[in-house]
């Protein structure tokens, strides 16, 4: 079911800059900063420790950095609640990084 | 029907039978030289890195004559060199520093037909030691604005119709639906769209997608002749920071034999961000 294409699921939940959704064996988070980034690769993301598809962006200096795009959580070992916390850490970040930044929009 | 000046390309092949010496060298052009040159290059080359070797630090500028001098030092260049190109990204950042090389007059510099890419498809071999190069002496030539337009030059070029305009980035880039590809955030403009007037004809169309290489002569003439950019005009190359459009300069100045081709290296990160501006989408 991981290999099935995320946009297909359904959102169980949303915040400003994540999605969770449903598959059958695993609650899929997604990081909405990441959208249209080409996913180069799948591997364990070591902060979560689950897969994750990654791809890479390159810094000022040209630099390409491997970020995680989506991560898988099994639903054997991870409930929403769990996930919803990596979420929620990761929407705390890029609000202090927006209030840092100010933005023109809210997207 | 061959390429109009045949003698700036080079194959893989020749290039494994034809290693680095005092008189030839080699150079790895990247944008990303960490996950490149230094996780493994063809054995003899030196890297230029487009960041930090070819752009002023300070200025939004290339590199200036002194500083010019100072890289083909560090790289045991000569005015007499043959040099040799190859790089990352499809050779975009090779093609950029082929247009610097003869923005400072260098004579003879040629590319490696297919870059990384193409030498990696080959599963030819890399080595991540670096050679030792002994500094040489290199006086450069005054810069060959001919090559090169600028934001003034490129506005009042506008509505003239003995000039064209070639915008090499991808189609949504050039309708503005984005502003830069993902993978690179800190590249983005104000606003999206193009320069009124230009023509949409994506560097990639000029390569073949399963190697790299370079398409043939005909292929050449027929896409960029089918969007009126001939060799009758004078044709501004742009695309977001002037390393595509240097390809696609490369192509038509070199592979084609254009007379009138310039790259405008401000581009799309220039154009798109200037107060005034006119813009399409």
């Amino acid at each position: 079911m991981k290999n099935k294409l995320s946009q297909d699921l359904p959102v169980i939940k949303k915040g400003s800059f994540y999605f969770i959704k449903d598959s059958d064996t695993h609650l899929i988070m997604e990081d909405k900063t990441k959208r249209g980034l080409t996913v180069r690769e799948r591997s364990l993301d070591e902060k979560t420790n689950v897969e994750a598809d990654k791809g890479m962006i390159h810094d000022l200096d040209g630099i390409g950095h491997w970020v995680p795009i989506r991560w898988f959580f099994p639903k054997k070992d991870y409930t929403l609640e769990k996930v919803l916390a990596h979420a929620e850490e990761m929407e705390k970040k890029y609000k202090e990084l927006r209030e840092l930044t100010c933005p023109d929009d809210d997207e | 029907m061959s390429y109009a000046h045949p003698e700036v390309l080079v194959e893989t092949d020749w290039v494994a039978q034809n290693p680095p010496n005092e008189k030839r060298r080699l150079v790895e052009v990247d944008y990303d030289p960490e996950n490149g040159y230094r996780k493994g290059h063809i054995k003899g080359a030196s890297l230029i890195w487009w960041k930090r070797d070819v752009n002023d630090p300070v200025t939004r500028d290339i590199v200036n004559k002194e500083q010019f001098e100072k890289l083909m030092t560090k790289n045991g260049i000569t005015p007499d060199s043959e040099v040799i190109l190859y790089g990352d990204f499809n050779n975009w950042f090779a093609a950029f520093v082929f247009w610097v090389f003869k923005y400072y007059g260098h004579k003879n510099i040629k590319i490696m037909n297919g870059g990384r890419k193409k030498w990696e498809l080959e599963k030819r071999e890399y080595t991540t030691e670096e050679p030792q190069i002994a500094p040489t002496q290199y006086t450069a030539q005054n810069p060959d604005e001919k090559i090169r337009a600028y934001l003034d030059s490129v506005k009042g070029s506008l509505g003239k119709p003995n000039i064209v305009m070639v915008d090499v980035r991808s189609p949504k880039e050039f309708t503005g639906e984005i502003t830069a590809p993902p993978e690179y955030p800190t590249e983005h403009a104000q606003r999206g769209g193009h320069i009124p007037g230009a023509k949409n004809i994506p560097w990639a169309t000029a390569v073949n997608d399963e190697n790299g290489t370079f398409k043939t002569v005909e292929d050449l003439k027929k896409i960029y002749s089918e969007k009126g950019v001939s060799s009758d005009k004078n044709v501004i190359c742009y695309c977001r920071i002037g390393e595509r459009s240097s390809h696609t300069w490369f192509v038509l100045k070199y592979l084609l034999g254009y007379q009138n081709v310039v790259n405008y290296d401000g581009s799309w990160t220039e154009w798109g961000n200037m107060i005034k501006n006119p813009i399409e989408k």
